[in-house]
């Protein structure tokens, strides 16, 4: 914990710096004697800055061993790069919806979780992730009017699959 | 009799808000007994159903849901010693022994019943006591909204046991991002990079949808350890019997009023109300050596403690409009959504509404009675759902809830990129729900803080001259230090 404590306490020291500096291009429209729009943005920065410097430091001068620690850490690499691969799918999944539609790549996107799920039988893959898809496609487009992506090459694709 | 109180009844008793709370009860059972999902989960995923239906039946199902889901935890903490809602922890303690020595079934009566009482007495307290607050309410000034906006902040300090810097970073971050949009006194852009879609700001639901429901996916995928063997070894007779209920009226009345007023007070919660009950409920028992070995008052005290934690809790969220609960903060923005702001202006100009969403909550605990008991053996069934089944369907969700909150992709990439905020705040160990408060928050925070400031001229000695913000900050200091002195008791029952 103490390493990721230091790094944690870095990382938001510089994202407030950055916040900081963005809060000295904001236009200061403002009364006398009454707080502009840039008031609470150099509150949060104060109070941010503060309390990582606190953390950094006390993360810094913590008696707890380092390596120890990290081979505990290690231990969890196989399961973190599942959840990494899980994600990656998930980024794809979101920048691929838009142009595809909300059927077409909700149905990959479902099996490949369920196969991150170590579901390993082909056919109960196929059958839930198509027919769970069409059964929120169904729900919300008519149960609750809403309308999912269709995407731009929603008939391109269909053309091709037909 | 206030004829508003008539109408918010014959609003609660429509068909369609009965039909919605039933079904949120339903959903709320089930959601509440699958170990590792949250009732803010469960609400946040089903949120966006509610924005196509009116305001009364949408708020009946989320009612239904949170009600539902505090005694679904019950279900799996007694048949999987797993619960499914950290407020059924202290159920578990002697829930899981009676279901091991074949008494499922009555352990699970129990805790339904208590449950049912405890929701029922904290009805009466969320009707005689919200009002009363309310009107009281009307006369505060924006000096006196920020520090009770600050008391309700207070509610990061049970949330940051592990480490208070880093609770209160998490907070500090969720300010910031606040920040972000039109500033709410002059309408300056602040922040948003050019952005059209940032203009109005982060939504916060958009972002509470990342922040809860991304982290539990990805943890589950990481972490795929099977649950323990279910013991559903024969769920016999689930009502209880009389003298069942001559045991447990104590503890019960005990869980129900300590669990109605610790809901009201920010930072306290459901699980500690139920600590607290069950260590009070051993401590009046006069046979506390069995308490731990499954006995029907451990899971009578700390059932009824956390079912009235809802009513208590929805107290502040109504009358002040600060949550007190993280559920409650869900809550809050389901009603702003649907144009209706909680605070003391409800109950002055939709006070009908008001009482329709108190009625709503008194139904939900007779529907949970009902619908728990009923359907308990057809409904821990679904402690089997494979969680290939049930994860990918709740990332799908998350991804037509967040488009659907405006029909704007633009906030499913927001949703996405809170939900690598919550994943990192996990592996730091940084609590979510203090960011949380603070997106729900810090808004109002900010604009009472200038408003109030800008009256004075600049002098912040208006904070402390009038009497309403004196009080509310000395009670912040004191809910601060209470929900230390709570966690650490927390702790200590807990080892």
């Amino acid at each position: 914990m103490r390493r990721k404590n230091i790094i944690a306490a870095m990382v938001i020291i510089v994202i407030t710096i950055i916040y900081g500096l963005m809060t000295l291009q904001l236009p200061t429209r403002s009364l006398p004697d009454t707080p502009g729009p840039t008031f609470f943005p150099w509150i949060n920065v104060v109070i941010i800055l503060f309390l990582s410097v606190v953390l950094l430091l006390s993360s810094v001068f913590s008696t707890k061993n380092f390596n120890l620690e990290f081979k505990q850490e290690e231990t969890q690499s196989n399961h973190n790069l599942r959840a990494l691969f899980a994600l990656i799918g998930f980024a794809v999944y979101l920048v691929t919806l838009p142009s595809f539609g909300f059927l077409f790549t909700t149905i990959p996107f479902f099996s490949f979780l369920m196969v991150m799920f170590s579901e390993k039988r082909p056919l109960y893959i196929l059958s839930s992730s198509v027919g769970l898809t069409f059964l929120f496609y169904f729900v919300f487009r008519y149960g609750f009017n809403i309308f999912l992506p269709q995407g731009a090459l929603h008939d391109a694709v269909l053309k091709v699959i037909l | 009799m206030n004829p508003e109180i008539l109408i918010g009844l014959n609003q609660s008793i429509g068909l369609m808000v009965l039909l919605s709370t039933s079904i949120g009860v339903l959903i709320g059972l089930i959601v509440g007994m699958i170990p590792g999902l949250t009732i803010s989960t469960g609400i946040i995923v089903f949120l966006p159903i509610t924005f196509v239906l009116p305001p009364d039946v949408s708020i009946a199902l989320l009612l239904g849901l949170y009600v539902g889901g505090m005694t679904g935890g019950s279900f799996s903490a007694v048949l999987l010693n797993i619960p499914g809602t950290p407020s059924a922890s202290a159920t578990a303690i002697d829930g899981y022994p009676m279901a091991s020595s074949g008494n499922a079934g009555r352990a699970l009566g129990i805790a339904i019943t208590a449950s049912f009482i405890g929701g029922i007495v904290s009805f009466l307290f969320l009707f005689l006591v919200a009002p009363i607050l309310a009107e009281f309410a009307l006369n505060f000034r924006t000096e006196d909204m920020f520090s009770i906006i600050l008391f309700g902040m207070t509610i990061i300090c049970s949330f940051s046991a592990g480490s208070l810097i880093k609770g209160l970073l998490s907070a500090a971050i969720g300010l910031a991002i606040v920040t972000i949009g039109q500033d709410p006194v002059m309408g300056t852009q602040r922040f948003t990079f050019g952005e059209v879609n940032l203009m109005a700001g982060v939504h916060f639901l958009t972002a509470l949808i990342g922040l809860f429901a991304i982290p539990q996916l990805i943890s589950h995928i990481s972490d795929q350890t099977k649950l323990g063997a279910v013991t559903q070894s024969k769920i016999k007779s689930i009502l209880p019997n009389v003298s069942d209920l001559k045991i447990v009226k104590t503890p019960i009345i005990l869980g129900s009023m300590i669990g109605s007023f610790l809901g009201t007070l920010p930072g306290a919660g459901g699980p500690i109300a139920a600590f607290i009950s069950y260590d009070y409920a051993k401590k009046i028992s006069k046979r506390p050596e069995r308490f731990g070995s499954g006995t029907i008052e451990g899971v009578a005290a700390p059932e009824s403690a956390n079912n009235a934690v809802t009513g208590g809790a929805l107290i502040p969220m109504m009358t002040l409009g600060i949550p007190g609960d993280p559920v409650t903060a869900i809550l809050i923005g389901a009603l702003i959504v649907h144009g209706l702001a909680p605070g003391p202006l409800m109950f002055l100009e939709r006070a009908d509404f008001a009482y329709g969403v108190i009625f709503s909550f008194f139904w939900a605990n007779i529907f949970n009675f009902l619908i728990a008991l009923l359907s308990l053996r057809i409904l821990v069934k679904v402690l089997d759902t494979p969680r290939s089944i049930l994860m990918p369907s709740l990332a799908v969700l998350c991804v037509v809830g967040s488009f659907a909150l405006r029909n704007n992709f633009f906030d499913v990439y927001i949703m996405l990129f809170f939900g690598l905020i919550g994943i990192s705040m996990k592996w730091l160990d940084m609590p979510v729900v203090p960011l949380l408060l603070a997106l729900v928050l810090g808004g109002q925070l900010e604009e009472n803080l200038r408003v109030a400031l800008t009256g004075s001229q600049g002098d912040i000695s208006i904070f402390f001259t009038s009497p309403i913000s004196l009080s509310f900050i000395i009670l912040s200091i004191f809910s601060v230090v209470w929900s230390f002195r709570s966690n650490r008791k927390y702790k200590q029952i807990i080892n």
